[in-house]
């Protein structure tokens, strides 16, 4: 072949170029460098070198893989197809006794930006602004802070808006997931549920007391994901666990029957704040817990520490008469006094050592059982003297006075009740019709439903129980019937609350009407309160209403607060579907009320 | 002979068993995509079920109920005007008649 060519070669040569014929004989494989020896070691060291430098990558390759050190390598790996994935845990939920939600939560977007990467266009920032809600100046004046490298624009974004935002495609503008709390029941029920902060963590009422079990434990898993970033392998490194759903003892409707009672008392009388609280006579069981004035949990930008306080548990007042028929039943118990006994409280007046208490009407003779319907003073004060204080004490102390409620509840507080050694006479007079000695609303209701529960008494409990709790034989049953039977009467067209009367229903109850002290002396300013049970032929429930100074010319416990205690109690027992035990024409006193708003 | 045939049959075995793994990872990958796919979809279920959950607590609220219930002129019955039954087994025990939802 290469001869051939060469003979082309020189064929074409000699035919174009004569002058060329000398090249004809050096072909291709005839050229005289080939003709040169090579030494055999060059080809073998070529070998050698090769040879190393296979051995080289090989022991390099072991080296990094099966070898000495192979973590850096697959950790440069991983990172590039491993993440850690955290896996938030949801917050459980509170709901009412009947399933109803107070407080859930779902997830929602915190919005972030970096402001030196922000490009946006002036548009495209009106539009951010529209739809985080905020004022266009002070967006820009946030995105405009060089110096800070992050910055918030807004959290707790609803995940629709976020996506809106998204679809915007402003550089440097990101987010994150979280979580919102929403409060559908709103200020309704605010004191019990309480709420969370922006981080999720429970702040006040239900939402502190029970944050560990709601707020459950986020996990985190390791994931491997493909080139489209789908999640194609995972190991668990914690699996989340997801918080527990609360079920509180309150009934959502009876809450809203009791709040809305309480306010239109509180703005009628024109009063500063007011509380009310149900209980389930049976089981102790909180039905509803109300207070004015109240706040929304969903927005609280305007929270005043006037709205947030829970009164019925953290508001210690001294009660008045409501205090009378622990008082009178102590002397029951003791076997002193029987209902019928006879005691002179003319001339409505009585003097202990130096200083004398007085009734606000002179009345004359009056039974045990009138002392406590009328809400004598002297008449409570004579019985209560006949006692040791030491028994008083203890009758007060087995009520649950003096100490805080175990409720679980942060900021439940005790109230003030000096042991029975430091009372001088006087101090034991006043103390038994309630001056002297300071209680919470939660207190005095728990304390009533001895009466209402033939003498037990049961623990209090804001979450739903499924079985009576054990109960406390406090009273015997039949000086727990004796002090129901005052008590209705003390809500007779002769006793202190006719007001309390309901169409349907026997009602019994003590009102009250104490002085508050302010800075260590009693001012002219008034506490009205009034707790009762119903319906008296089987007690179901106790509502205690305090109304805190009422400022529009009423104030007395029977004009102030037993129509909110008539107003609940009515249609609480409508609500729980309780058959009636009274005539069902609506009581004279109440049409009269209404008939002279 | 029968050696080298057996060496082929291994070989291609092998090969085989190789292409089978590659499938099988392939497939359970892809199958984990899925179910991933769907247990974001439960998630999210989960999520507007709350959702709805709230937004129907919300409506229902007593109060939304009662505004609704004014302006429509209704009242509360009051037991006057109610019939009252009183069944065998009455559920006096617990405050709230069982099946009383709104």
């Amino acid at each position: 072949m290469t001869a051939a060519n060469g003979r082309r070669a020189g064929r074409s040569a000699g035919r174009n170029d004569r002058g060329s014929a000398g090249r004809e004989r050096v072909g291709f494989n005839a050229n005289p460098l080939l003709m040169v020896a090579i030494p055999a070691w060059r080809s073998k060291l070529m070998l050698f070198a090769l040879f190393v430098g296979f051995v080289a990558l090989g022991g390099r390759a072991f080296y990094l893989m099966g070898g000495v050190t192979t973590e850096f390598l697959q950790r440069q790996g991983e990172a590039r197809y491993a993440r850690t994935l955290d896996v938030p845990a949801t917050r459980g939920r509170v709901t009412d006794r009947n399933g109803i939600v107070l407080a859930s939560s779902v997830p929602a977007r915190a919005v972030w930006a970096i402001p030196e990467d922000v490009e946006a266009t002036p548009a495209q920032i009106a539009e951010l602004a529209r739809l985080l809600e905020m004022n266009p100046g002070e967006l820009k004046r946030r995105l405009a802070n060089d110096d800070r490298s992050f910055v918030y624009l807004r959290r707790q974004v609803d995940v629709e808006v976020m996506d809106r935002i998204a679809a915007l495609k402003i550089a440097g503008v990101h987010s994150s997931r979280e979580f919102k709390r929403h409060y559908p029941e709103g200020p309704t029920s605010a004191h019990v549920v309480g709420f969370t902060n922006v981080e999720d963590r429970g702040q006040e009422g239900v939402e502190l007391a029970h944050e560990r079990e709601l707020a459950g434990r986020a996990g985190s898993r390791r994931v491997i994901k493909d080139r489209l970033g789908r999640i194609v392998e995972d190991d668990w490194l914690r699996e989340p666990v997801d918080g527990r759903d609360i079920s509180l003892s309150l009934d959502s409707r009876v809450q809203y029957i009791a709040s809305s009672a309480l306010r239109s008392a509180v703005e009628k009388h024109r009063a500063k704040a007011g509380a009310a609280i149900v209980l389930d006579v049976k089981t102790g069981e909180v039905l509803a817990l109300a207070n004015w004035p109240s706040y929304d949990p969903n927005a609280r930008t305007r929270l005043s520490g006037d709205a947030i306080r829970n009164r019925v548990l953290t508001d210690t007042f001294e009660p008045g008469s409501t205090m009378k028929p622990f008082s009178v039943a102590a002397a029951l118990e003791a076997g002193k006094v029987r209902p019928d006994t006879r005691i002179q409280t003319a001339p409505g007046k009585l003097t202990i050592g130096d200083r004398t208490i007085g009734d606000a009407h002179a009345h004359g003779l009056l039974t045990v059982e009138e002392v406590v319907a009328k809400s004598s003073n002297v008449g409570t004060a004579k019985i209560a003297l006949d006692l040791p204080a030491q028994t008083l004490w203890e009758t007060y102390t087995s009520l649950g006075f003096g100490q805080a409620p175990r409720l679980g509840f942060p900021g439940a507080v005790a109230g003030r009740l000096r042991p029975a050694k430091t009372w001088r006479p006087i101090e034991q007079a006043t103390i038994s019709y309630g001056h002297g000695v300071s209680v919470t609303l939660v207190q005095l209701a728990r304390a009533y439903t001895v009466f209402a529960n033939d003498g037990q008494l049961a623990p209090l409990s804001l979450v739903r129980l499924d079985s009576a709790p054990p109960m406390v034989q406090v009273l015997s049953p039949p000086t727990a019937r004796a002090m129901r039977k005052m008590l209705e009467m003390g809500v007779s067209d002769e006793g202190t609350a006719p007001l309390a009367r309901i169409a349907g229903y026997r009602v019994a109850g003590k009102t009250g009407t104490a002085y508050k002290i302010k800075n260590g002396q009693y001012v002219k300013d008034y506490v009205a309160s009034f707790v009762g049970l119903a319906p008296v032929s089987d007690p179901r429930i106790v509502i205690a209403v305090m109304v805190d100074e009422p400022g529009g010319g009423a104030y007395y416990g029977g004009q102030v607060a037993a129509p909110v205690f008539a107003q609940i109690a009515g249609a609480t027992l409508r609500t729980l579907q309780v058959a009636p035990d009274g005539p069902l024409e609506a009581p004279k006193a109440l049409l009269a009320l209404r008939q002279a708003p | 002979m029968i050696r080298r045939a057996l060496l082929v049959l291994a070989t291609l075995m092998l090969f085989a068993c190789a292409l089978g793994l590659i499938t099988a990872q392939h497939r359970s990958r892809s199958l984990f995509v899925d179910l991933e796919r769907a247990q974001q979809e439960a998630k999210q279920l989960d999520v507007d079920y709350e959702r709805l959950t709230i937004e129907l607590a919300r409506l229902s609220q007593p109060a939304s109920v009662e505004r609704a219930a004014q302006r429509l002129g209704f009242k509360a019955p009051d037991p006057a005007q109610t019939v009252y039954l009183n069944l065998p087994q009455a559920s006096a025990a617990s405050p709230v008649a069982p099946g009383v939802k709104r």
